[in-house]
């Protein structure tokens, strides 16, 4: 990448490593307060039922108990992402929407009380019609679920781009296919956890979450608290891939318990109200219609999409408008048309998880492709060269796309996944395919309407300069965001990464910074830091040329020590000139922010999908399946990223493998399933099967040199955007092997059987 | 998730545990490993009065070689310690593999084979092999002992024939003429997944015929189930290809699938087939495997 840096670009280990090896490491569950109380949610057994009566003066009678709160005790006011769709509240009022729905909380002295209590709590409800599928529930006369959705249509997105119409009319080749998704849910190793206390008029709130941004800021609304009253912070986080970015009903009873009794309370989700809880992946049912060249060239598409949203909206009103926006960036065409129904059902809440609402149409698109591949006679691969976006260029719906080497993913996994030599050549039940994927570095505009900037960093140098400390609200959630925001602070400012200390995800004694989502850390928070670096290095050249008696011009500062640019044997140490600085002028700070430049287009919906800088990927994988039981085995995957300046490649490489687990996943094992009530029917790891080691096969992970000129040393995404091609390289692998597509998520093993038999029975006939 | 309230004992002997038993009644249960009691009760299932712990019983973690070459295995043997005897890697290691396939190490260091037996789950992995190797058991009681087949003690999920004050101690394998048994387990993971559908067998060869073949059915019947007709019509026969391909189809019609969150029971009676005939061939080919 030509630049020669000394702290970037280098596989440093993680700072937090060492800690969470050795057990060490305090995540929120295992941080004790005296006094401290332990909260329960009481949750309904009803899919859909009118509340006529809660009772709990049971439950309060129960030695142990210190407080029992229903929606009476709490305010009514909702929240959610959008103003427009804020439809959740603290607790039920008039009704439960879904199995798991919050009814009630207790808090007790100790777990096993707090579950007895919740036995006790009484409520007497009307049992309603409940409607489980989006097409059941957008039928007319089926049960209404909100008010304010008629129809249980929770958003209807209707955008149009060119004509697609002429498209389809000039085309050599139409074809339309019909594809779906299923419910998947994050499964973090870490639970929800969640400790509130108060001190006078001021709540502290330790949550295992992603933003404590928008914890404070949902905390401050619904609780009618001005900002500066709610403290949110957090300790180690055990994963959130997207599940831990809305606020949880453990948040806000925790914070309302405590205030009640006077003490410090902890709440966490068990695995099955983790299930409850849910946010993640909404089930997709997407019809896609492309008009292509004769040489393969795609002239229009028409994105024609349903989705389930569950009972509450949260972030899903972005999975909706993600599912068709970023479906426009990998390929240039342009013409474009996506409608969506986003439909309400009464089972959890969707939300994000990682690729947000993206990777299930990626699926549908990446395995649409290859059909129409095969209807012209072209190789997949060449098919997707021949449409890659190029660098430069603006996306039919506005996205501004800079730097962008998707053919070169494309041919750099051809040549290391030995693509030439295996596609068509492999030996019977084996198969290879491709799949493309990306993301946006963050999301061009913050989760609620502010002006805020989306990143503020603050480095504070030490007194006598032997140790500078990073100030920021970006939030480490097992990504890496310390270590490679430390890489960052220190290249900028010419100074040692073993000195380096950080203070990050506290809403009291860091910065303001929107979180760990939408892949913006790196890129958003990364500006920032990089800034305040560069600040703080200015003001050790001025200090520094003050000192030595030249310009600062003539000086430059690596690694601790400043040195004349044209005589580096002429140097002083960052240390003594920090003193110094702090001698003359007080505390040596530099103060970076970062706000993105107005982004997007102005149609309805414009500003989802918009980014100051678009990954892209490319994956390739083997398969071999067994033709009598259906069985697959992953044999080997190839990910090639343009990811933009790599400031730590262990990480990026750990992200790559990650990524492609969970995306293998979802390809074929997971799913949250719902008996006939709709409970969830798997919420365990036992039956909801993510893949173990043994079943993750080898995977290499590749980059291509690209750098994004809208990013701090030109850094772009990868922690989503790996995830995304995973779904349709494995579906197409399979086809490839088998000559059977399956069309619905997850590929099991029971699919692929059954399209093997249909296949035999019909070349039989 | 917690555990319910309940009462607890660890008696010193067997005779202890066994009245004790019989005098607290239905409510009470056993606990060894505690891998399927322990998580039933956290998730509502199952309420027990009392729970009777195994573990101050002596000897009856045994794995050991009888000078009738028999082999012998206590209760109370964990799936780790099946995997890693040595008399069974030497006799059948077809039971090491089977134990191998259950679980996690996390539930094959704690879990026993008697528990895997007694909870009557239709997906267990070792019931299947030890009826195929015609295992017998032992269930001593507070009137003594009885000894009888293993394939007589299942009555449906979760029900045996297992009395309440009876405590079962050990599998007896007698020395059989049996040439070769495999279990193969059909699940949805690598690991840490349930049977879909599992099939274990035992075969008896002389040259390339048959002259007794067991075939065991698992989680395809609400008990492990013997495929007798398939076994029939191997014995004494010369096996060919085409004659376990349809010793597989025989033993799909004798299975019993249910469908559930797993597969279907069309998916399972097929698996059966495909199984079945795989597992005969591993078995005739390469022994105890």
């Amino acid at each position: 990448m030509g630049e020669n840096y000394e702290v970037i670009g280098k596989s440093v280990p993680r700072i937090d490593g060492v800690a969470k090896a050795t057990g060490r490491a305090k995540y929120t569950g295992d941080l004790k307060f005296p006094n401290m109380l332990v909260g329960k949610i009481l949750h309904s057994p009803h899919a859909h039922a009118r509340i006529l009566n809660i009772d709990t003066s049971e439950a309060e009678k129960l030695p142990g108990v210190k407080a029992v709160i229903t929606h009476r005790d709490v305010p009514s006011t909702k929240y959610g992402l959008s103003p427009a769709r804020w439809d959740e509240t603290i607790f039920c009022i008039d009704k439960v929407r879904f199995v798991g729905d919050k009814v009630a909380a207790v808090a007790a002295v100790d777990e096993e009380t707090a579950y007895k209590a919740l036995k006790l709590i009484k409520v007497d409800y009307e049992v309603l019609p409940a409607v489980f599928d989006p097409y059941e529930a957008l039928k007319e006369g089926a049960p209404q679920i909100f008010e304010e959705y008629p129809g249980n249509i929770n958003t209807e997105i209707h955008q149009h781009f060119g004509d697609v119409d002429k498209a389809f009319a000039e085309a050599y080749h139409v074809r339309r296919d019909f594809f779906s998704g299923q419910r998947t849910y994050h499964s973090p190793l870490e639970p929800h956890v969640s400790i509130a206390f108060w001190e006078g008029p001021k709540v502290t709130v330790y949550s295992s979450n992603q933003s404590v941004h928008y914890l404070q800021y949902h905390l401050a609304r619904v609780f009618g608290m001005p900002m500066g009253n709610v403290r949110v912070l957090k300790t180690h986080v055990g994963g959130g891939f997207g599940g831990k970015l809305d606020p949880t009903g453990l948040d806000f009873a925790a914070v309302k318990l405590s205030q009640i009794t006077g003490r410090p309370v902890k709440m966490l989700y068990d695995r099955k109200e983790m299930f409850y809880n849910n946010r993640g992946r909404h089930a997709q049912y997407m019809e896609l219609t492309t008009g292509v060249t004769k040489e393969g060239k795609i002239l229009g598409v028409h994105a024609n999409f349903v989705m389930d949203g569950g009972a509450y909206t949260g972030l899903g009103v972005a999975s909706a408008y993600y599912a068709g926006a970023l479906l426009t960036v990998l390929y240039d065409f342009d013409n474009y048309k996506f409608d969506m129904i986003r439909a309400v059902t009464n089972l959890p809440g969707c939300g994000a998880q990682r690729g947000h609402g993206q990777p299930q149409p990626r699926f549908a698109f990446e395995s649409h492709l290859d059909h129409i591949a095969e209807d012209l006679g072209i190789d997949p691969l060449e098919i997707r060269i021949i449409n890659a976006r190029k660098p430069k260029t603006v996306t039919i719906n506005d996205f501004k796309v800079d730097s962008y080497a998707l053919k070169e993913a494309l041919e750099k996994a051809r040549e290391i996944s030995g693509w030439r030599e295996k596609k068509g050549k492999l030996p019977p039940g084996r198969g290879i395919g491709v799949g493309n994927g990306g993301f946006v570095s963050g999301a061009g505009y913050p989760c609620y309407r502010t002006d805020l900037p989306q990143a503020v960093a603050i480095i504070k140098v030490h007194d006598d300069g032997s140790m500078a400390t990073l100030y920021t609200g970006a939030v480490e959630i097992g990504q890496g965001s310390d270590t490679v925001l430390l890489q960052m602070a220190a290249e900028a400012m010419g100074y040692p990464l073993e000195k380096m200390r950080i203070v990050a995800g506290d809403t009291d004694l860091a910065t303001h910074d929107f979180g760990a989502y939408a892949s913006r850390q790196t890129l958003m928070s990364g500006w920032a830091v990089k800034k305040a670096g560069e600040e703080v290095k200015n003001k050790i050249l001025q200090t520094a040329a003050e000192m030595m008696l030249v310009v600062p011009e003539q000086l430059d500062v690596k690694q601790g020590v400043v040195f004349l640019k044209a005589h580096p044997e002429e140097s002083l140490t960052f240390e003594e000139v920090a003193r110094t600085y702090f001698v003359k002028y007080g505390q040596l700070i530099g103060q970076g922010s970062y706000k993105p430049p107005k982004l997007g287009g102005t149609f309805k919906g414009a500003a989802v999908g918009t980014s100051p800088a678009y990954s892209a990927a490319t994956q390739v994988a083997e398969v071999e399946i067994d033709e009598e039981t259906g069985e697959i085995k992953v044999i080997e995957a190839w990910d090639v990223h343009d990811c933009g300046m790599v400031i730590n490649p262990a990480l990026l490489h750990g992200q790559v493998h990650g990524a492609f687990y969970m995306g293998m996943g979802e390809s074929i094992w997971e799913e949250v399933l719902f008996d006939e009530k709709g409970d969830v029917a798997n919420g365990n790891l036992a039956e909801y099967r993510m893949p173990t080691a043994l079943d993750m096969p080898p995977v290499t992970s590749e980059l291509v040199d690209s750098i994004d000129p809208n990013a701090p040393w030109g850094v772009k995404e990868v922690g989503e955007g790996a995830t995304t091609p995973t779904m349709a390289c494995l579906a197409n692998a399979i086809y490839d092997a088998m000559g059977v597509r399956i069309e619905s998520l997850p590929l099991t093993y029971e699919k692929v059987w059954r399209a093997l038999k249909e296949k035999r029975e019909k070349e039989k006939a | 998730m917690y555990l319910p309230d309940f009462e607890y004992y660890a008696p010193a002997t067997l005779s202890e545990a066994c009245e004790l038993l019989e005098k607290l009644g239905p409510g009470a249960k056993v606990i060894a490993g505690g891998t399927d009691i322990l998580s039933k009760m956290k998730q509502e299932l199952l309420f027990p009065k009392a729970i009777v712990s195994l573990k101050y019983l002596s000897g009856l973690s045994e794995i050991r070689l009888e000078s009738n070459n028999d082999v012998i295995i206590g209760a109370k043997a964990t799936h780790n310690s099946l995997i890693d005897s040595p008399v069974l890697q030497e006799k059948y290691p077809s039971l090491c593999n089977a134990a191998h396939q259950m679980a996690n190490n996390q539930v094959r260091n704690i879990g026993t084979v008697g528990g895997n037996i007694v909870n009557a789950v239709p997906s267990a992995d070792l019931p299947p092999l030890l009826i195929a190797l015609g295992a017998k058991i032992k269930l001593v009681g507070t009137n003594g002992e009885r000894v009888l087949p293993l394939e007589d003690f299942f009555t449906g999920p979760n029900e045996s024939i297992i009395k309440q004050d009876e405590i079962l101690t050990e599998f007896i394998i007698s020395e059989q003429s049996l040439t070769g048994s495999t279990y193969i387990k059909f699940a949805l993971r690598r690991s840490g997944a349930l049977a879909v559908a599992s099939v274990a067998v035992a075969v008896a060869m002389e040259g390339n015929t048959c002259r007794k073949a067991r075939i065991v059915l698992g989680a395809v019947a609400p008990i492990p189930l013997r495929a007798k007709k398939a076994e029939e019509m191997l014995t004494g026969k010369e096996i060919t290809d085409e004659l376990l391909e349809e010793a597989g189809s025989v033993a799909s019609a004798e299975s019993k699938p249910i469908s559930d969150i797993r597969g279907s029971a069309e998916y399972r009676r097929d698996l059966v087939r495909v199984l079945t005939r795989r597992a005969l061939r591993k078995a005739i080919n390469e022994g105890h495997v």
